[in-house]
Parts: C-alpha cells; structure tokens; sequence
C-alpha cells in the first residue's frame, strides 16, 4: 500500500460570506508531484497556506506523513519546505546570508554549499537579493524551501511572472526533487506546467474541487475527440453538418475555430472540402488532442486564465 | 547559530547597509552632538551678554543699632542686577522674596529651581548672620568662618560661572566689613559656606549634560522608527511571512529582533560616547554599571515604544507619521537637550508622563553630570510601566502577517 505524504479532509475557510476553500478533500502519496491548478480566486492559494500554517482552517483535517495535526505545528515545520507564491527576502542581504538566516531555524540544515549548487546560485552567492533577477529570486526561494531537506515540498506558482528560460529551470529543479524522493505540492495556473510535471492534479474553482486525476485522465475525460483548431472571422465557420457524423462539435473561441471530432481523417477530409466552397483558408490551422484548459473548459464554460 | 543570533545579526546588517535607515540610526545622533556642542558649549563663558539667574534669600534681621552686614550683600547683589554701562545686559537677574511669602518655603522652591537649571545660584543670608560676622571678626586666629550659603549646581557651567563671580563680590563685602571694624588684614578673610548640588569638585560642561541626551536621542530614534519600520514594511513586502513558514516562532523572532536592537543601540552608543570625549572632551563617565543599567532600560524603552507602534499602525507609512508625530516631543519635553525650564501645567504634565524625562533625570544623575530632579525609583519605575503598557498592546494588537 502506497504510503500518504499528506491527506486533506473536507478542508474549509471563509471569509465572511466568501467560501475561500469550500469542503476540499485529497491525499497525496509520498514521491509524487501533485498539483492544484485553477484560476486566480479559484482558493489554491488559501489551501496551500492552510496546509503550510500561515492561516487556520475553519473546519478539516490535516494528515500529514500519517499523523493528524490541528495546526501546522514546529515539528511538521521541520519536514516541509515552502515557498510562497507572495514571500520575500529582506533586500539588504546577501544570497548565502539568507540561506543561513534559514537555516539556523531548522535542526538539522543541509550545507549551504549543497543548496547553492542545486539551485546553480554558486557565482551568485555573494550578490544582495536586490540585485537578483526575477528568475534567480525565484531559485532563491526554492533554495530556502530545500534549505532543511524536506520531505514535503509546498510550490506555490513558482513560476508566475518568470520568463520561459527561467520557468524551464524551475520544473528541472522540481523533477529532480521527485527524483530524489520528494513529494511535492504545485500550484499553478499554467495549464502546460501542470501537464509537465504532475503525476496529479485537482482541479478546483469557487474553493471546491470539479476534477481530479491525472493529467492523461482528465483529458480522457473528454472522450476520444481529436481537436482542430484556425483562424477564421466571425461567421465564416461550418457546421458540425457539413463535417460529417464523426464530428462532434465546432465551437468558437474568439477568432479561433474549434472542431471537434471522433475521425480525425474523415473530418479533415470534409473540412479541406468545405475551405474550398467557402473560400476559408483554414490560417494558422493545428490538430491537438484535449489537455486540461479543454477540461476546465467544458467543467465551467471558463479559460483557467480568464 | 541559533535563530536568535541570526536573526540579530541580520538586523545588524541590514539597518548598517541601508543609507537611509544608516543616516537615522548613526549619522544623525552625530550630527546632533556636533552641532549642539559647536552652537551652545561657549554660551556664558565669556561673561559678555549672559545674565544669571540668582536667588538671594535674606534670613538675617540685624537688632537696631547692631552690626548690618547682610544688607550691604544685599545691595552688592541689587547692583549687579542693574543694567551695565553701555547698555548691556545686567549680570545677574536677581530674585529675592516678596514682602509676603514665607522665606524658608521660598527658598525650597528656588533651591528645586536651582536643580532643573532655572537658577544659577541660590544666596543664603542665615538668621544672626550680622551678629555672628561681628563677633568672628574679632576672633582670633586667621580665618574666621561665617554661614553665609551659595548653592550652586557643579553639573552646569551657567552655575559655575556665578559661583565664581560671586566669590569675588562676597570676597569684596569680606574686605568691605573687615575694613568697616578696622580689622582688615591680608591674612584674614571671611570664608563663605558653598554647597554645590550635584558633583562635587568636577569640571563639567555643556557636552557633558548633551552627550546622555544624544545618547538617549539616538535610543529612541531607533525605536520609534527603526522597530516599527522593520515590522510593518516587512509585513507588507512579505519578507516576515517567509518566516512563518519555518519553525521559527514569534518568541525566538522577538528575542532575535531585540538582541540586534540591543546591539545597534551599542553600536551607536560607542559612536557618540567615542566622538564626545575625543572631540568635545567630554568627561562624563556613562561606562559604569548604574548609567549602563539605564542604557539597557532606555533601549528596552525606546523597543517597547516601537512595538507600540508597529501594533497601532496599520502601513509602514502610517508607523512613520506616529513616529514623526510622538518623536519631537518626547525628546524636546524629555529633558534631553536642554534643563526642562518653567513649563505650563500642560507641558509639565506631558513632561511628567514622558519615560524619556525619566530616563535622562536617571541616567544624568548616575553619571554625576546632573543632580537628579526626579525620585531615582520612579527614574526606573515609570519607564518600566511604559515598558509592560506598550508590550503589552502590542500583544494584543500586533499583527506579523495577513489575516491568518
């Protein structure tokens, strides 16, 4: 039987008449990467700093490496490492003078050398946090979430704001923390991020959770349609009709055209048909299948990041 | 190292490579103790303008046809409270009692005057002083004592300068009587009683009463700015929710936090004792156990102020504008830079409930630079019920993070 790294019960917080986090529920196993993806308000963010003891919950319970804890005690602290979607480093102060500020919180601390080479901040440990790029803050701050070796690992959207450059480096650095046993909890709006690295994902808008699985999964979920996808101007799309009975849909998103289809031949077939009658060039056309956006997509009628 | 000691140390080292909050915490204590010592150490040693603020107390009532030697100092002193040739200021401003206030209650309140530094020097004719000065004139032996009083304050250098103009205006009555009896005589003199209050026998000056004000100054700029800023701006910029994250408690956070308030005070106490004494030559002595007892509570005060602040205040900007609003008159009511002179009964009040009117009266008055004009227990007593009140607001009101 798989041992649980961390299991969340019916997980309440509101805020007066807000329901931040309305009833969640989860358990994660040990080694995995599991990840809460939703739309900003969606009540990620409030999980996660419940269940990395920056706020109280309402009503719950927490099971973390299988004990029950009411609150994020010192000793759970010890296991966990964080790093927070809004957290910052005193500005003043030097790369590796932060890492041992951190360090000296924990009992037992891994070498600052060690860390500094993990998150390849070596030639910058001398450089005042003000002088850091957004990506280097960032490598920074996973570093003082490893500072003590955790077993658990909190990343709250670790990668918002951060160039694709910088962003590749962090799921590096967070495969490797799966790699070496670890498991981690990811927040994210970035629909990719959460397909590159996750061996789960919940799902979760309004506080509540709508979906939750893998990756493959939840687009599974979806049925076995292929997506097409271009560009054309309002009014200058076809009908599921004259596409054939293999197509299930076309819907718009914008200036997007999105057909969707069980036969993915036949479909086209139709539809390069239909561009010749219509005089519709098909621009910028591709052929994807479902990933998560079309399931948050087709669970509340919303895009993740609208 | 332990959190504490981290923690500290990072609050040394960030408040010393930040300018701004550098500039407060060292630069400015400086500046105040070379600008103040620059402008005012020479007032009132020339003589030139300076008027002293004297206290005749006349209790002699010479029998009719007897000896009336007091009324001569009397006028003497009436005499110098003239305006000078030239229209310059008079010497002394002298105040005597009015025909309907009782003398020895009189002489009470002037003698507390004298404390504070509202006078100079207070003159005390006794009772049967004429008789007495008769009848020692024509003792034998060289010197003959008489119990004419100068009470003079030795802290002050206003009241030393009078003390030694007044030795010569009693030495001139001296000769003046001996010469009336027939009896003058180089070798023979009437010695007057002085009674300094405050030290005794030590040269002080002005940068000696400025220097544990700076000090103290210093002390409280960095608690009422310093503290709150650390907390409420790290508050917001999220760098103290980074620790919340960790083991690392509130308490251990505190005690961290304090040491490296604790350490910077010191840090800016070395600077300013190190340039009074090697640029002003200064003299007082704040390195002995009772004055560095009253450092360690003006620090504890001037962090528990802080915390205050931080606990009322809800942005960085606001803890700024309290502290800019309780700053200037906690240290100008305070005593630090100049004697607390005549006050209205508001400003007395607020002069009475300020911890830094404590804290000065006590450290001065340890040190000797000062005679204290406060009850020492209350110089300790009410900044440690500041201390318990501020702390414990703060431990209701304070807030380290978000809603939580």
């Amino acid at each position: 039987m798989e041992e649980t790294a961390l299991r969340v019960t019916n997980l309440r917080k509101s805020y007066g008449e807000v329901h931040a986090v309305d009833g969640v529920s989860f358990a994660v196993p040990v080694g995995r990467v599991f990840t809460l993806l939703g739309p900003n308000g969606a009540g990620k963010t409030t999980t996660l700093e419940i269940l990395e003891g920056i706020r109280d919950a309402d009503e719950g319970e927490i099971e973390v490496f299988g004990q029950r804890v009411r609150r994020i005690d010192r000793a759970t602290k010890e296991r966990m490492g964080v790093l927070l979607q809004e957290g910052n480093f005193e500005p003043h102060l030097r790369v590796k003078e932060v890492l041992r500020l951190f360090s000296s919180f924990f009992r037992s601390p891994r070498s600052l050398s060690d860390v500094l080479r993990e998150v390849s901040l070596e030639e910058k440990e001398n450089a005042f946090v003000k002088t850091l790029s957004g990506g280097q803050r960032q490598r920074l701050a996973l570093g003082v979430a490893l500072i003590n070796n955790p077993d658990l690992v909190f990343l709250d959207e670790p990668t918002t704001g951060l160039d694709p450059q910088a962003r590749r480096n962090i799921w590096s650095l967070v495969t490797g923390l799966t790699e070496s046993g670890k498991t981690v909890i990811l927040t994210t709006h970035y629909m990719e991020e959460a397909e590159a690295l996750s061996n789960a994902v919940c799902i979760m808008d309004h506080g509540r959770i709508i979906a939750e699985g893998s990756p493959r999964d939840l687009a599974a979920q979806l049925g076995r349609e292929t997506l097409i996808e271009f560009v054309a101007p309002p009014g200058k799309e076809p009908s599921p009709e004259s596409l054939g009975p293999s197509c299930k849909a076309v819907r718009r998103d914008g200036d997007l055209v999105v057909v969707e289809t069980e036969d993915l031949v036949a479909t086209m077939a139709r539809l390069l048909d239909w561009s010749g009658t219509a005089e519709s060039a098909l621009a910028g056309m591709t052929v994807r299948q479902p990933n998560l956006e079309d399931v948050f997509l087709s669970m509340t009628g919303r895009r993740l990041r609208e | 190292m332990s959190a504490v000691l981290s923690i500290a140390r990072a609050q040394v080292a960030v408040t010393l490579r930040e300018r701004i909050t550098l500039f407060w915490f060292l630069v400015f204590p400086l500046f105040v103790l070379a600008l103040m010592t620059l402008v005012f150490s020479n007032v009132g040693e020339d003589g030139g303008d300076m008027t002293f603020e004297i206290t005749l107390v006349n209790l002699d009532r010479p029998s009719p046809g007897g000896a009336d030697f007091s009324s001569g100092i009397a006028e003497a002193l009436r005499h110098l409270g003239e305006p000078r040739e030239g229209g310059e200021d008079p010497l002394f401003a002298l105040h005597v009692p009015g025909e309907d206030v009782e003398p020895h209650a009189y002489l009470d309140e002037e003698l507390a005057a004298l404390r504070v530094g509202r006078r100079a020097a207070v003159v005390v004719i006794p009772q049967g002083f004429s008789e007495n000065a008769a009848r020692a004139a024509f003792a034998s032996g060289e010197t003959v004592s008489s119990k004419l009083s100068v009470h003079t304050s030795g802290g002050r250098t206003s009241s030393d300068l009078a003390a030694s103009i007044l030795d010569q205006v009693f030495a001139t009555v001296d000769r003046e009587i001996l010469t009336r009896l027939g009896l003058f005589d180089a070798g023979r003199s009437v010695v007057l009683a002085r009674r300094e209050i405050g030290t005794q026998g030590r040269e002080f000056r002005y940068v000696d009463f400025l220097l544990p004000g700076v000090v103290l100054m210093g002390f409280l700029t960095a608690g009422l700015f310093s503290v709150p800023g650390t907390i409420l701006f790290g508050r917001e910029q999220k760098i103290l929710r980074t620790y919340w994250v960790t083991p690392l408690d509130v308490p251990r956070y505190f005690a961290g936090f304090a040491l490296g308030h604790v350490a910077l005070c010191a840090l800016q106490f070395a600077c300013v004792v190190l340039l009074g004494r090697f640029a002003f030559g200064a003299r007082v002595d704040l390195l002995q156990p009772v004055p560095l007892l009253y450092l360690v509570l003006a620090a504890a005060t001037s962090l528990a102020i802080g915390f205050l602040i931080a606990a009322v205040a809800r942005t960085g900007n606001a803890g700024m504008a309290i502290a800019n609003i309780v700053n200037m008159p906690m240290m100008f009511l305070g005593g630090l830079f100049f004697p607390i002179g005549e006050l209205s009964p508001a400003l007395r009040a607020a002069m009475l409930a300020n911890p830094v009117t404590y804290l000065a009266d006590g450290l001065r008055a340890s040190t000797g630079a000062e005679a204290g004009v406060l009850p020492p227990v209350a110089t300790v007593a009410v900044p440690l019920a500041w201390i318990a009140l501020c702390v414990g607001v703060a431990a209701f009101r304070l807030r380290l993070d978000e809603k939580r």
